[in-house]
């Protein structure tokens, strides 16, 4: 079977590669700057066949290069997990002000959590050369959470009462965020008094 | 402690506010029930020992404002002897215990003691401010988001809805928050404060905290 991704597979991989080395040096210039590393980590890939076909067929999108690319927009997808949570902002600035690609969409679903307690910045470029991809930024705690809800959502034999683990996870979810807040406030204070006291 | 006497006789005001002054209760008193009111909304009491028949504003009228403006203090209502409906108003209004005139003063203090003890039977499962929600239940803070509070935080923000208008100095939060734990300072309060000003924020609450280290601080709508 021909890739669904037909010719543009070596295209797609130089264009995580592009976004990621600027990614990279924005990480680098804040380090700089701040002497702090604002990214825990970054990680990239590109849909695997089976996923995308899978997608196609959910979208009641047909099984072709032009459905993957054009109408999918998470071919490419680039995860950005930071230790702070006004890093995750620092960094979404950055990359919105990124030459070679603008923005199609955004969601930020921190500021408006989804209603299971999902946390995360969404964003949807286009490169000039016309590739889309999805970026995800989020904290080291809403991707441990999301991780954890992910796994619950794709377990065959769950054990537990489901509703328990839902409301349980939404709870934890408010939870991380309260302690998020929390971690950047008391990072503001040490910051602040380290410039107010040298 | 703080407490306001509204009392319009002069010379029961006088010697009440002694006596109460005697037991090292901070005493504000006035001789009617409109400034009765305004000390209200400005000032955080723990207690308030409101005489019925005031001129202008009656103790009762008072009463309900405040009930209205989900002031919870704790109220203690003077009446004369024989003004059975009074009482029953007064207690149906929010009220909680009464006092008929003349009384000794030592029973006077033994109320002004349950009463302050007992604080806010007020308490409510869920308080709310301008576009926020605190629960009781779930120490959750509510607005276009949810995050949820630790104890102390929670205490801290009902505390500030609680009086929401009203100017909270650093020494009240320590004794009332904090209890006057030791391990307790302006920084331990600034810190929290600070921690709900963050909070606020990230769940688009309409209501901001105002005010400085070591100073007073206030929640007020945006």
């Amino acid at each position: 079977m021909d890739s669904i991704y037909g010719t543009h597979k070596p295209e797609l991989e130089r264009t995580k590669s592009f976004l990621m080395e600027r990614i990279e040096e924005i990480r680098s210039e804040m380090k700089e700057r701040s002497g702090q590393d604002p990214i825990e980590h970054l990680l990239g890939r590109i849909k695997s066949e089976e996923s995308m076909r899978e997608k196609c067929i959910r979208k009641g999108l047909p099984e072709t290069p032009g459905s993957a690319l054009q109408h999918i927009y998470d071919a490419i997808g680039i995860r950005v997990v930071c230790s702070f949570i006004n890093d995750v902002y620092a960094i979404r600035d950055a990359i919105a002000a990124l030459p070679g690609c603008s923005i199609v969409r955004e969601k930020d679903y921190i500021r408006k959590a989804k209603p299971n307690g999902y946390r995360s910045y969404h964003m949807i470029l286009l490169t000039d050369s016309g590739i889309y991809a999805e970026i995800q930024l989020r904290t080291i705690s809403m991707d441990t959470w999301a991780a954890l809800e992910h796994h619950m959502k794709y377990k065959k034999n769950l054990n537990g009462n489901l509703e328990l683990l839902t409301s349980e996870l939404k709870r934890c979810a408010d939870e991380l965020a309260s302690t998020d807040l929390s971690m950047q406030t008391l990072r503001d204070m040490i910051y602040d008094e380290g410039e107010s006291n040298p | 402690m703080k407490l306001l006497l509204a009392e319009d006789t002069s010379d029961l005001n006088r010697a009440v506010t002694a006596i109460l002054k005697h037991e090292h209760y901070e005493v504000t008193s006035v001789l009617n029930g409109a400034d009765a009111l305004q000390s209200i909304l400005e000032t955080p009491y723990d207690g308030i020992i409101l005489d019925i028949m005031m001129p202008g504003l009656s103790g009762l009228e008072v009463l309900r404002e405040i009930r209205k403006r989900r002031i919870t203090t704790p109220v203690l209502l003077l009446t004369a002897k024989a003004e059975i409906d009074d009482r029953v108003s007064g207690l149906d209004a929010g009220a909680d215990d009464y006092l008929t005139k003349p009384f000794a003063m030592k029973e006077l203090l033994a109320r002004v003691r349950s009463m302050t003890r007992r604080g806010t039977v007020y308490a409510e499962d869920e308080l709310h401010f301008s576009n926020i929600t605190l629960s009781a239940e779930s120490l959750a803070l509510e607005a276009e988001n949810t995050v949820r509070l630790s104890m102390k935080e929670y205490e801290l923000m009902k505390a500030l809805i609680l009086n929401a208008g009203r100017a909270l100095d650093t020494k009240y939060l320590l004794s009332h928050v904090w209890k006057s734990e030791p391990e307790a300072d302006e920084d331990t309060v600034w810190l929290y404060v600070s921690y709900l000003k963050g909070k606020l924020r990230a769940v688009s609450g309409k209501a901001v905290i105002t005010g400085k280290r070591g100073g007073s601080c206030t929640l007020t709508e945006q």
